[in-house]
């Protein structure tokens, strides 16, 4: 009996991909696929894109991409905005205290998402905290304040919980900027404000760039957080699982659920191409 | 050791051999039922009440799915043929479309001899196709520190809200029984019926400025105990829950027209072991059911369950409540739903 021969690198390489592959195509693709061919057929099994022409022609649900993709381009702009000065006192600043600015950005994280939830909503109630302040210890005002379903509110909760995502990706770049180019722009007599805006920031383009997709993709499909602390929004996580849950309309559901798909990749794309025209 | 191409593909087949064998144990195994229950207190009871007293009777064991009926009846209609779960806890609505569908199997008296001891309606309303156990009523719970006179009816309590006097707590559309013991309950209390849904909607209105949504139970204990409630719309059981746990500053009333009875059905999806019979027998078992409902404080449907004086005084009798017509309102909740959505927002 002949030996075996050996695997080439290329057949290696192929079979030590292989089970996360067959995993990703199991378990990801496939149920993708079957999600969005239930929304292109009818119950007799035959092509419709009715849901599709009545979905995108109705302005009540038009309405609800618009207030998804708003909400989640508002707490992705928030959350940069936040994330940008925070991860550059983390890198440049903090020194010892580094570890410790880490551990207080990722250990929220190892809480559970309802559980810091039900916190806003016991900060903010009519009774809570930051109104017991506002109210009776301060006596800055006569009555509570109505905080809580608000739309401020779940935009501030979102923010919270994604901060960390967009802090990450920021720092992890800003780490591994050359500091010599910006002393050559010090020392060539751009002020600090100069050499950040034209130096700093566009070498720090790419982890804004993730950081920000990270931060859409995440909020885009947000949905205990909206579900807990209302605001009114009414986006399309919120409509799938009601089809779900309480219509059990699965053909509609998919119908969204691709939809969001497609808006989410569209958005993924575009953001892609800005960060590339930066030059990064 | 050299990794061929043969070797690779051998290892590969005697391990997807032994992950397929590696059911047929569970399988071969019929006497394993596997039965349903929410989660929380609800598991307890179900496996004290229920799962103990047949495992003990058949010799049998009964594993316990956790979820909720939209997910049990989903887990049934990929695989009617096989069905992965035995026995199904159901929503009324949820029970007649799973009956329409055909489903489930037929409830008689023959395989279920406890059936005898359940009103003829309650099997009715599912069809034929399975019965109720276990019912609470949506009313009105308040906060005893805040409201000292609360709102003995629907009607009152939409005109005290509206004129600013409450901030009330009222389930969202994204709770799935909504529709069913506030949507029609209230509507039904202020006139209207299954075809004509106004006046709950131009109540909404009137009241929107001074309420607020609760998603889930425990998001409207959550409301109430931080003040950002008064009052609002929750079941009576759960109420006397938080009364055991100790809240002593809560309360519960069934308005004058009555609430709506929102009951959990059982059902037997068919092609399911027939062990579920006898597990659904326990299930309508008089002494079980007094043992479930001293450990929900929930009404139990069997007539010949004799409360103790404690339950007896928080059970809401079924002569006081409305028992809501199910079948005609699946078939136009999603109507519901989506008028809700446009109007009142999720």
């Amino acid at each position: 009996m002949s030996k075996a021969a050996p695997l080439s690198d290329r057949s290696r390489r192929a079979l030590l991909l292989a089970p996360a592959l067959i995993f990703l195509a199991v378990f990801f693709v496939m149920p993708l696929l079957d999600n969005s061919a239930r929304s292109f057929l009818t119950e007799e099994g035959g092509l419709t894109f009715a849901r599709y022409t009545a979905f995108l022609t109705d302005r009540f649900y038009l309405g609800v991409i618009a207030e998804t993709v708003i909400l989640s381009a508002a707490v992705t702009v928030i959350s940069v905005l936040i994330a940008y000065p925070v991860a550059y006192v983390l890198v440049r600043k903090a020194g010892r205290l580094s570890g410790l600015i880490i551990f207080l950005l990722i250990a929220p994280l190892l809480t559970s998402i309802i559980m810091r939830t039900f916190g806003w909503q016991v900060l903010f109630a009519r009774r809570g905290l930051v109104n017991q302040w506002l109210v009776t210890d301060l006596g800055l005002l006569d009555a509570p304040l109505r905080l809580l379903n608000t739309p401020g509110l779940a935009i501030a909760a979102l923010v919270h919980v994604l901060v960390p995502f967009a802090v990450l990706s920021i720092a992890s770049v800003l780490q591994g900027i050359d500091r010599r180019l910006e002393e050559g722009a010090l020392m060539l007599g751009a002020s600090r404000f100069r050499t950040f805006w034209e130096v700093t920031l566009p070498l720090t383009m790419d982890g804004i760039g993730t950081g920000a997709i990270l931060v859409f993709m995440i909020a885009n499909g947000s949905f205990v957080t909206l579900v807990l602390l209302g605001g009114g929004f009414q986006t399309l996580p919120l409509l799938i699982y009601q089809q779900f849950n309480t219509t059990r309309d699965f053909a509609l559901a998919s119908t969204m659920s691709t939809i969001l798909l497609v808006i989410a990749l569209a958005c993924l794309w575009l953001q892609l191409r800005l960060v590339r025209r930066q030059g990064v | 050791m050299t990794l061929n191409r043969r070797r690779f593909l051998g290892t590969g087949a005697a391990a997807t051999g032994l992950i397929g064998l590696s059911g047929l144990p569970l399988r071969a195994q019929n006497r394993v039922l596997n039965v349903t229950a929410y989660g929380g207190v609800w598991e307890q009871a179900i496996r004290d009440c229920f799962v103990a007293p047949f495992e003990a009777k058949t010799g049998a064991t009964a594993t316990v799915s956790l979820g909720g009926p939209a997910q049990w009846l989903a887990q049934v209609e990929a695989n009617p043929e096989n069905p992965p779960l035995d026995v199904l806890i159901m929503t009324p609505d949820l029970a007649v479309l799973a009956a329409e569908g055909d489903l489930m199997d037929d409830f008689t008296v023959e395989k279920l001899p406890n059936l005898a001891k359940i009103p003829q309606e309650f099997t009715d309303a599912c069809l034929g196709k399975g019965t109720y156990f276990d019912y609470g009523v949506g009313g009105i719970t308040y906060n005893t520190q805040v409201v000292a006179e609360p709102p003995r009816s629907f009607a009152a309590f939409v005109d005290r809200v509206a004129a600013g006097e409450f901030i009330a707590s009222v389930p969202s559309i994204s709770y799935g029984p909504t529709t069913i013991f506030f949507l029609w309950a209230l509507n039904n209390a202020l006139g209207g019926d299954v075809n004509n849904v106004d006046p709950f909607f131009a109540a909404m209105e009137k009241m929107k400025g001074n309420l607020v949504y609760w998603a889930g139970p425990n998001d409207f204990f959550n409301h109430l105990a931080s003040g950002e409630a008064d009052l609002g719309i929750y079941f009576d059981g759960r109420t006397w829950n938080h009364v055991d746990e100790g809240v002593d500053w809560i309360d519960f009333l069934n308005p004058e027209e009555g609430g709506a009875m929102t009951a959990v059905a059982i059902q037997k999806p068919k092609n399911a072991s027939d062990l579920a019979w006898d597990y659904l027998n326990e299930v309508l078992d008089a002494g079980n059911q007094a043992k479930f409902a001293e450990i929900l404080n929930y009404g139990v449907t069997n007539t010949e369950v004799v409360y103790s004086e404690k339950l007896a005084a928080r059970v809401t009798p079924l002569a006081e409540a409305n028992l809501p017509p199910y079948a005609e309102i699946a078939r136009v909740r999603n109507d519901w739903v989506d008028r809700w959505n446009r109007e009142i927002g999720m």
